[in-house]
């Protein structure tokens, strides 16, 4: 997930960059404080080997290689982008401004305005080098209607305000208003103007399978339509004693062959025609995957491994304009009438893990004190006796006419066991969940149109943790909002508005702690679980660092990612032979906890 | 009342199929099953059959749940009836209790700390077929999803069936323009695609018995509609119905006097293929993910796991095994009825 964070903030700072034409004439300001960084950890391993191909697999074939204009949004996007390196990036671990295409970076005093120095060294796959011209041209690139882009064409336009050449190798990146993560949208890519030249009305159809000079470690070599797609590495890159790029990209050749059924993706793997098989599904890893004979025989590893993101606030979403859960109490009742424990332990195998708090893996802007509340019937006892309710003939709390009957509304229905779970178990606390399974766009709108009692979802993640939407008053009692649980709390609002006025991270983590805190106190979020890792199955002679993964990997295979991973020659011979042979090896399963949050 | 007129005549074919042994007995055991379901909570469930506790005697099965504070248990939500016998056999008093041959309801879920779900069948456990993929025990889900099945099922006879004989009736004896527009709409409807409603119903609100019940009639009450109407105007242009109209009888005599009776077998031989296409049909929307919201006990739903489970081989096989014996009883039991009230062999009346 934190992958997929990651690549939105990519794609949001690729795409914020461009303003108009800057004049030769712009005065870079004096007393800039120009920064870089050179002293972050490394995450690679200075011993990875370069060389081998690794094979991977794409579940359709995408409709075309542009990566704006209809049809582009396919996951391939994310290959093709990932070969376009952007002014600076995230450190993956530290989260700290790292150099890419730029090398020193400087923040306006107006907090809108980033100063960038491009690296003179940088190169497109063609050769040119990369120039402040190249910036200004994706501003004007991502605002033309040619693209057929609406979406593009509005973000560039609302978000970015300008780019100011200095030189062919200085710039300024203005956005359209302050942000405390100013970095987040003025972080763009550049854009070959020598390849596109003008743009006219024939964009989409001339470069549907044009391959666009980029300034990443590979570019795409081979297409068959329909069937697969080769990249190679550049021998050349411009970048590659770079020292955050040393030790990644190391593989010679990623091919991309379409395999468009899940089942077949096994068996493919298992015939060793694929380098690896995403095995988190706990069907995978504790059934299907559990012992096959290549494991048996040490041909293959698993690897479990441990991310630290910013997890999804999943869970229960209490509607506070039912009559139902006006009182305080009965929220917090319910809450402790949700048998976690049991469902992560007896039905999900333990693979899961409780989540405490609205933002979890938010950094700093988590509150760590803020701890879910447990399964106790004697605390459901309690309070709903305090609010004077009294258990029914069959066990379930009424007042006057009211009943603790809640319908939860959900559309997964891979979720139903769970739910079923809870249901049972809810029921001895005098809680009665009736489950109400719609199809995902039908329980949607039930829920944005606020008739819900329970919803039971998760939301997307950002950068920095977002209340405005979710909590604030002005959302609240009305159709298509986020406001689902219908918070309307004066001191809410205050600290949200607070919170979304200032530019200080200090005042906004503070903030941050006690928005949380509030959540908690208001109880109409009940936090559920979190996954919070990867499982892999791969072929033994792939090697990565010692720690294979970052805070943030969405895997171990990220081959235009972090792409930490390596062949070793030695042990694929000694593999092969061995499998003719007979020979076995050890099976081995690795389970790394390094950042596993405590 | 009709009926009764015709007993000598209906003893007659019950003593026709009776004689079909397969038949018979196909009857008897689906009696057999009726009634298991029916009574399911006296040997499938996770209360007590009896309890006697320091001197009271309880009845658990039906009724109110009893907290478990009324046996000395330190808790006041349902009494765990296995705990307590448990607890009960360790204190050596007088106090006993005897629980059902399957101490299990359809909706709990056995979960244990060191094993997962599905269990395999194990006599220990009484879990005679084992459970499924989340911990339920499978002849509870089996048991009880039989009577959600059959429950549905008799409800859509009898609506369909008053629904295709009335107007399968009048389009026969009326005949005309009112045959006429019926017999277009009848086509109009049949065309719409039962199965595209019934999804985007279940996406919208989550369906239960009354509403599957519903939309199933809105589109199954034609096919009836059609025999009815064919043996109307057969029997219309009869001697007797003449006969009758001469001698002044009015329409709804001629209708449940002389025409109804004299179509019954036709509507009896339908019965038993209708049972089935109800429970194949409740069946394949479970499976299917349109049907009764979980956790309902559903043969659908047991299908679906099993298909998913495979290596869960009890699963599968003992919900394939139920349906082929319910299936293959209705068919026999069909066959019978469809012989014995063969109108070929009593085709006396003129």
């Amino acid at each position: 997930m934190i992958s997929k964070i990651f690549a939105r903030f990519w794609l949001i700072i690729t795409l914020f960059c461009f303003g108009t034409l800057g004049h030769a004439t712009d005065k870079l300001p004096e007393n800039l404080q120009w920064q870089t960084n050179d002293t972050a950890p490394i995450f690679a391993s200075p011993d990875a080997k370069k060389g081998g191909t690794y094979r991977t697999y794409l579940s359709a074939f995408p409709l075309t290689l542009r990566t704006v204009g209809p049809d582009s949004n396919s996951s391939f996007r994310g290959a093709i982008n990932g070969n376009q390196l952007s002014l600076i990036s995230l450190h993956p671990n530290t989260e700290e401004l790292i150099p890419e295409l730029a090398t020193h970076w400087a923040f306006g005093e107006d907090k809108k305005t980033m100063y960038f120095k491009l690296d003179k060294r940088a190169r497109w796959s063609d050769g040119k080098p990369v120039t402040a011209n190249d910036f200004l041209y994706t501003l004007e690139f991502m605002r033309s209607q040619h693209i057929v882009a609406p979406w593009y064409n509005n973000y560039y336009t609302e978000k970015l305000d300008k780019v100011v050449k200095y030189d062919d190798h200085t710039l300024a990146i203005v956005a359209t208003k302050a942000d405390p993560d100013l970095f987040l949208i003025v972080n763009i890519t550049p854009t070959p103007r020598h390849f596109y030249g003008e743009l006219n009305k024939d964009f989409v159809k001339r470069y549907n399978w044009s391959i666009v000079p980029n300034t990443g470690p590979y570019q795409i070599d081979k297409i068959k339509k329909g069937k697969s797609i080769t990249f190679k590495r550049k021998k050349k890159w411009w970048a590659k004693d770079l020292k955050y790029f040393q030790g990644r990209f190391n593989v010679d050749r990623v091919i991309y062959t379409v395999i468009r059924d899940q089942t077949t993706v096994f068996e493919y793997f298992k015939k060793k025609r694929l380098d690896d098989f995403i095995v988190t599904f706990p069907n995978y890893w504790h059934e299907k995957a559990k012992s096959i004979e290549i494991y048996d025989k040490g041909y293959i590893k698993k690897h479990w491994f441990y991310t630290d993101s910013r997890e999804s606030p999943a869970g229960f979403w209490l509607n506070l304009d039912k009559d139902l859960f006006k009182d305080p109490n009965v929220r917090y009742a319910f809450a402790h009438a949700i048998h976690m424990d049991k469902l992560l332990n007896g039905l999900l195998r333990g693979d899961y893990s409780r989540l405490e708090n609205h933002n979890t893996g938010y950094g700093e802007y988590t509150n760590p004190n803020i701890r879910a509340r447990r399964f106790d019937i004697k605390k459901v006892e309690e309070l709903m006796t305090a609010s004077r309710w009294k258990r029914g003939t069959d066990g379930i709390w009424e007042k006057g006419n009211l009943r603790y009957s809640v319908k939860v509304t959900y559309s997964f229905d891979g979720h139903t066991p769970r739910l079923v779970l809870l249901k049972e178990e809810a029921k001895k606390a005098g809680v009665d969940l009736q489950l109400q399974r719609l199809d995902g766009s039908a329980a949607f709108k039930l829920i944005l149109e606020k008739k819900h009692d329970a919803a039971w979802m998760g939301w997307s993640t950002s950068f920095r943790p977002r209340y405005w939407q979710s909590y604030h008053s002005d959302n609240a009692h009305k159709a298509q909002t986020n406001n689902i649980t219908n918070t309307d709390d004066p001191a809410m609002d205050k600290m949200i508005r607070a919170y979304r006025d200032s530019i200080d991270p200090q005042v906004r983590i503070r903030l941050a702690h006690q928005i949380q805190e509030k959540i908690q106190e208001i109880g109409a979020f009940v936090p559920t679980y979190k996954v919070g890792y990867f499982r892999t199955a791969y072929w033994r002679w792939w090697q990565f660092p010692k720690v294979a993964a970052t805070k943030n990997s969405g895997g171990l295979f990220e081959p235009f990612g972090t792409s930490l991973f390596w062949l070793d020659p030695a042990i694929k011979k000694e593999t092969e032979q061995a499998m003719k042979t007979g020979k076995h090896f050890k099976p081995e399963t690795i389970i790394d906890t390094t950042f596993k949050p405590k | 009342m009709t009926t009764m007129k015709l007993a000598p005549l209906t003893l007659k074919k019950i003593k026709r199929f009776r004689s079909i042994k397969r038949g018979y007995y196909s009857l008897l055991i689906f009696c057999f099953m009726l009634l298991i379901t029916i009574f399911a909570e006296l040997w499938i469930n996770n209360r007590a059959l009896l309890v006697y506790y320091e001197g009271h005697v309880y009845f658990p099965t039906y009724g109110a749940m009893t907290p478990g504070n009324t046996f000395g248990l330190e808790y006041d939500y349902e009494t765990n009836y296995r705990d307590l016998q448990k607890k009960i056999e360790l204190e050596e008093g007088n106090n006993f209790l005897v629980m059902p041959l399957v101490p299990y309801n359809a909706f709990e879920m056995d979960l244990r700390d060191t094993e997962f779900p599905p269990f395999s069948p194990s006599w220990k456990d009484k879990h005679y077929l084992g459970t499924d993929a989340i911990g339920r025990d499978m002849v509870a889900r089996l048991v009880y999803g039989f009577r959600v099945c059959i429950t549905f099922s008799l409800f859509l006879l009898v609506i369909t069936f008053a629904i295709g004989i009335a107007l399968g009736c009048l389009m026969g004896y009326w005949g005309g323009k009112f045959d006429l527009f019926f017999q277009r709409l009848i086509e109009i409807w049949s065309s719409i695609p039962f199965l595209y409603i019934i999804m985007i119903i279940a996406s919208i609100v989550v369906p239960n018995l009354t509403i599957l019940v519903l939309v199933s009639v809105l589109f199954g009450w034609m096919g009836l509609t059609w025999y009815m109407r064919t043996a109307t105007y057969k029997e219309k242009a009869r001697d007797y119905v003449m006969a009758a109209k001469a001698l002044g009888a009015s329409n709804n005599r001629i209708i449940f006097y002389h025409i109804l009776p004299n179509t019954i077998s036709l509507i009896v031989t339908f019965v038993p293929f209708s049972v089935a296409g109800g429970i194949s049909g409740l069946t394949a929307l479970d499976y299917l993910g349109f049907g009764l919201p979980p956790p309902t006990p559903s043969w659908g739903e047991l299908l679906q796991q099993g298909t998913t489970n495979l290596q869960a081989i009890w699963i599968i096989s003992s919900t394939v095994t139920a349906l082929v014996v319910v299936m293959v009883s209705i068919t026999f039991i069909g066959e019978a009825v469809r012989e014995g009230f063969d109108p070929k062999l009593h085709s006396t009346f003129e």
